[in-house]
């Protein structure tokens, strides 16, 4: 019966650390040094968790990160892997898909249900009866299935992103990765060594000797006194992309840094993995890797209590059954080899391992534990155990050479796959290329360093590493072993441990012409989740391809993805999170907003003036009086976020002439005019005024969306278009900040402001521009109106915008100035009939928004030609028109679609509402919009629908100019 | 007079062992334009290459383009030839200084910022949390960063947040 044991002594944990943790609520102690696994192993917990799908009881199976079975949660984090979790004081970890426990799982039911739940069964049964079926049953059986549980609660662990540069990376730190590090290392190079595992020394950490273990502790002694030389442990390689950018997860005390590194070379030192063998009840608690085995007691000093059994079909088995057998452990070899060296033999008689040759594990006797295995072969012996080990010969880890599409070549000596020949710069050594012993690794690695420091030009070191002084390696002696399950106990042979695919499964995909192992992938689930098959791929494909009777070559491998183990989500999103989670836009004026009580809306980046709560609390309350304020009296408002383009040189008359679809060549110094601009299929691209305020300098200003684009448009077309052109450009967007005093009372208020310059209407008129120097700083004042009264916008240096700001608002108080906001703003230029972003989607002509008369018919533009293509001449385009709601007890919504009264309310209408307001002048809903055939419909009734909302409304079109058609106010 | 204010003006300064993050309340910079020619008449001692500044009569000149200058300090006089933009307002400069700036960078921007290969005298144009930021290296573990005013405060706050790192 399982049971496992701490020996007093031996192991690399700390026995003068002893550590509290508790699993499943239950207080336990382990050594610093353990993992998870290794302490509950001690605390002879093997019964850990229920299987995914058939609930079967699960223990540890491996020593590292390949682990099918033993997933627990703990920090709020499921799926975690007990074999690689690092103990620490304190650490609370839950057993997963098990309730009420592991011990008794009412789920287990599943188990009964086995014979009909194979894969396939859910596609093919939950499909009906009725078409969205799968829907109503998908929760069912979600929560019948699974991985453990998220957790809603906020994620209190930091997530860092870092970058980072290096000339080699290695992977891993097992001999080859220790001698490949240290070796780059000593030429001078900046080198990072990433090791997943929170003890540098991969398989040497396993070995049980003092001699790897102290050339461990001296290669990287030396390696840690390079200063260009950084060991990263709990640092695992999850992705390798294009250009060597590396994805590195590094586990730190509070969460998790993700590196990402741009590496010349890379040395793959990634190990390989030790595959389990098929057999009947192979996933008993109890059954594990051989090497595993020999992990837990020479790393962990954990071992079964009395005896063990192992299956075997290579060498490797009996370094695991030597090393236990040492320690006093009983060990029985089921070898399904018929012969074997002499040396194997002869340390066996000597450890006194018992061998039968030529046989294998037939059945697994125990439920919640392993209590006996029934060998197959000649002596169908029945044996007593505590725990069973399986070799079924070792994976070299070729997922991230994988990545970057290099394909993985089956090798025969090793029946395994080896990586496929590696691009420039990159290389691999060790056991990730078959090369299972230590001194050859260690060789390869080096071996592999001095590649890479050739290649970067480097020095590379006199002297050739020193070696670990153990005996030659040993032949890697292997008969492949892919499935040895006798007929009737498919049943209960797992394959895939996590997703529980039995031998059964696979043959199941091939009868039903699932023959490629991406599709058998697919059907069975084989492969998937946490630990995406690390232990079961290559038996699996190795059955298929038997099936079909071809070779492993021609089978294939799936896929390898990024990532390489389980990354949480925290780790990719970094510190975008929270207030980090895009950057914010600020104008000059924000803390001023902030300090008065405004309300921001998002405005792309922008943090923009919403409202302003003197004028209510709510925005369809606020606007309104804000509105009423402009016409009534004055008002200020931030329009810094405007585009603002610096034009200036010789030619800058001539290029804006080009650009903008109106003339600006004999525009005066002073003035400034309304000008748009088309992007070249002849589609308008931006609108706004553009003034002249010397010779040969312009100030260019564009709406606040467009103001990215148009300053890359005007930049392209002088590099690549019209470079004989002496012109230059610069953005003044963050250079300048602005407001708009805007109301029949913004004169008077500007005047007291600045007392000392003369604003009448002979001296500054509308669309005049003057430059001002206002107490040392220079202003400038431009009487613009977007709002459709007697208005200016002040410009002035974004550094002293708020000064000025509140020099305007302090001295203008007595006439009641207040600020308005955005929803304001946009809310007059609709009553005045503007087109403004809205309007302006890219789609629209000139012709569609009513500007087409604007457009010289003299000089040529950008986009002059195609703007008359036939297909925007046509009478029906939507085109711009005012809309007048004719039911004031209803509400316009944006976005409304367009129907003429005798429409059937269906599909996409005639057109839509572009932007909509309360008029605080006409008492009522307007809105602008575009509608098919334009102002050809004027005064016709229309409907607006709303299908959202279930919401219709009669409208009647009218011209968009809602207020002061002839401009008497702007004049004023 | 009107007062300067600059985006950071209520920003708290971090110090600590190794780091300081401060900022500039007052720069004068100007983005000078003009034929390599023009440049080099009203600039004798230009930067080599895109991406390095030289100190020239009391002021850095960095070369942000093959074809563009910066001017820190008084700017230059108008000149034939030359297309002058005050960008004083327009950038803010935050200061790192300390041992750990090199870090706390790392963990911003995707660009190598070994002392042996960004080296005093160099700048790059890169990208901090989606914002265009230039950085310069004005001494071994000192930093100018140049982001533009209306980003100034975000940046501000990713640098504080990455000082955490």
């Amino acid at each position: 019966m399982t049971a496992f044991k701490r020996h007093s002594s031996g192991g690399l944990i700390d026995r003068t650390q002893a550590v509290p943790f508790t699993f499943d609520g239950k207080s336990m102690r382990g050594f610093a040094g353990d993992t998870l696994a290794s302490a509950l192993l001690a605390n002879n917990v093997t019964l850990v968790g229920r299987s995914f799908k058939y609930h079967r009881p699960r223990g540890i199976m491996t020593a590292g990160i390949e682990e099918p079975n033993a997933l627990v949660t703990a920090r709020k984090t499921p799926n975690l892997s007990a074999t690689t979790l690092e103990l620490v004081a304190g650490l609370a970890a839950q057993s997963q898909n098990a309730w009420p426990s592991p011990a008794f799982d009412l789920m287990a039911v599943n188990a009964l249900l086995s014979p009909i739940l194979g894969a396939g069964f859910y596609y093919k049964t939950f499909m009906g009866p009725l078409k969205k079926s799968w829907m109503w049953y998908e929760p069912f059986i979600r929560r019948a299935a699974g991985l453990g549980k998220g957790s809603y609660e906020r994620d209190t662990a930091r997530y860092d992103t870092r970058h980072h540069f290096a000339d080699v990376l290695v992977v891993g730190s097992g001999p080859a990765g220790l001698a490949a590090a240290l070796t780059a290392a000593k030429a001078g190079l900046r080198v990072v060594l990433a090791e997943q595992d929170f003890e540098f020394g991969g398989t040497l950490l396993s070995q049980g000797d003092d001699v790897t273990r102290h050339w461990r502790d001296a290669v990287l002694k030396d390696l840690q006194e390079h200063a260009e030389a950084r060991v990263l442990p709990q640092a695992t390689v999850q992705a390798i992309y294009d250009h060597n950018h590396v994805a590195i997860a590094v586990k730190t005390p509070s969460g998790m840094v993700l590196e990402l590194l741009r590496a010349k070379t890379i040395i793959h030192a990634t190990g390989a993995t030790e595959r389990p063998l098929v057999f009947a009840n192979n996933d008993r608690p109890g059954v594990m890797l051989a090497s595993a085995l020999r992990t837990y007691i020479n790393r962990f000093a954990v071992s079964p209590a009395d005896s063990v059994v192992i299956a075997a079909n290579n060498d490797s088995a009996y370094l695991a059954a030597f090393d236990l057998a040492t320690a006093g452990v009983a060990v029985t070899v089921a070898d399904a080899r018929k012969t074997l060296s002499a040396e194997v033999l002869a340390r066996a008689a000597q450890n006194g391992v018992a061998i039968f040759p030529n046989s294998g594990i037939a059945d697994v006797t125990g439920g919640k534990q392993v209590k006996q295995v029934r060998l197959s072969g000649p002596r169908n012996a029945t044996i007593d155990c505590d725990a069973v080990g399986m070799s079924g010969g070792w994976s070299p880890n070729v997922h991230l050479t994988s990545h970057g599409g290099v394909k993985p070549v089956y090798r025969e000596s090793i029946s395994a796959f080896v990586p496929g020949e590696l691009p420039r710069g990159h290389y691999a050594a060790g056991s990730c290329i078959g090369t299972f012993g230590t001194l050859g690794a260690v060789a390869d690695g080096e071996k592999a360093a001095r590649q890479a420091i050739a290649l970067l030009g480097a020095q590379p070191p006199a002297r050739e590493l020193e070696r670990p002084g153990v005996p030659p390696d040993r032949a890697y002696a292997i008969m492949p072993v892919w499935s040895a399950v006798a007929k009737g106990h498919e049943k209960s042979a797992f394959v895939d441990f996590q997703n529980d695919v039995i031998a059964k499964d696979v043959k199941a995909a091939h009868q039903e012409g699932f023959f490629s192992v991406e599709h058998m992938k697919r059907y069975t689930t084989l492969g998937m989740g946490t630990d995406q098959g690390k232990t079961s791929n290559i038996n699996a494909l190795a059955m298929m391809a038997d099936l079909r009777g071809v070779t492993i070559t021609d089978a294939g491998t799936t896929t390898f993805r990024p990532p390489f183990s389980p990354l949480t989500i925290g780790a990719i999103a970094g510190r975008s999170v929270g207030k980090h989670f895009r950057p914010i836009r600020r104008s000059p004026l924000h803390q001023w907003h902030e300090q008065n009580d405004a309300v921001f809306i998002e405005a792309g980046l922008w943090q923009r003036a919403w409202y302003y709560t003197w004028a209510g609390d709510t925005p369809e309350t606020a606007y309104i009086k804000e509105m009423e304020l402009v016409r009534s009296g004055v008002g200020i408002s931030d329009v810094s976020t405007l585009g603002k383009i610096d034009v200036q040189g010789p030619d800058a008359a001539e290029f804006l002439n080009r650009v903008y679809v109106n003339g600006f060549a004999k525009l005066p110094v002073g003035k400034a005019r309304y000008g748009v601009m088309l992007n070249d299929d002849g589609v308008v691209l931006d609108d706004g005024t553009t003034s002249r305020i010397g010779q040969d300098q312009y100030y260019m200003t564009t709406t606040t969306a467009q103001a990215g684009e148009v300053m890359s448009w005007l930049e392209y077309l002088l590099q690549c278009h019209w470079t004989d052109l002496h012109v230059h450009v610069a953005s003044l967007t963050d250079e300048w900040g602005g407001m708009a005093v805007s109301g029949p009372k913004s004169r008077e208020a500007l005047q007291l402001a600045f007392p000392d310059v003369d604003l009448s209407n002979e001296a500054l008129p509308y669309m005049g521009v003057k430059d001002i120097h206002f107490e040392g700083v220079t202003v400038r004042l431009m009487r613009l109106s977007f709002s459709g009264e007697l208005a200016y916008e002040v410009h002035v240096s974004a550094d002293y915008t708020q000064s000025l700001w509140e020099h305007i608002v302090r001295t203008a108080g007595p006439l009641g100035i207040k600020p308005y906001g955005l929803e304001a703003l946009a809310s007059l230029r609709i009553e005045k009939g503007h087109v403004a972003g809205l309007e302006l989607d890219h789609r629209n002509t000139l012709d569609d928004l009513g500007l087409g008369k604007m457009a010289s018919k003299d000089k040529p533009y950008i986009g002059k030609d195609l703007r008359f293509r036939e297909n925007l001449q046509v009478p029906e385009r939507w085109s711009l028109v005012g809309l007048e709601l004719m039911e004031p007890e209803k509400k316009l919504r944006g976005g409304s679609i367009l129907f003429a009264a005798t429409d059937e309310i269906k599909g996409h209408g005639r057109g839509y509402i572009t932007s909509v307001t309360w008029s605080t002048e006409l008492q009522k809903f307007i809105a602008l919009g575009l509608y098919q055939g334009g102002l050809k419909h004027e005064g016709e009734d229309i409907i607006a629908a709303f299908p959202l909302k279930n919401e219709q409304a009669r409208l009647k079109i009218v011209s968009p100019h809602f207020i002061d058609k002839q401009g008497t106010r702007l004049h004023a | 007079m009107l007062e300067r204010v600059s985006p950071l003006h209520h920003a708290t300064v971090y110090n600590s062992e190794g780091l300081s993050l401060s900022f500039d309340r007052d720069i004068t910079l100007t983005q000078v334009a003009g034929a390599a020619k023009a440049l080099k008449t009203s600039f004798p001692k230009l930067p080599d290459a895109v991406g390095l500044s030289v100190d020239y009569a009391g002021k850095i000149l960095m070369r942000i383009g093959p074809s563009q200058i910066w001017v820190i300090g008084t700017p230059p006089d108008p000149q034939d030839g030359l297309f002058l933009t005050p960008l004083s307002s327009s950038r803010t400069r935050i200061v790192l200084d300390g041992a750990r700036a090199r870090d706390v960078l790392a963990a911003c921007a995707a660009v190598d910022f070994h002392r042996q290969v960004f080296k005093p005298g160099q700048f790059v144009m890169t990208g901090i949390h989606h914002m265009p930021v230039l950085v310069h290296c004005v001494d071994t573990s000192i930093f100018h960063l140049y982001v533009m005013r209306t980003f100034a405060l975000s940046l501000w706050e990713v640098l504080a947040d990455a000082t955490h790192s």
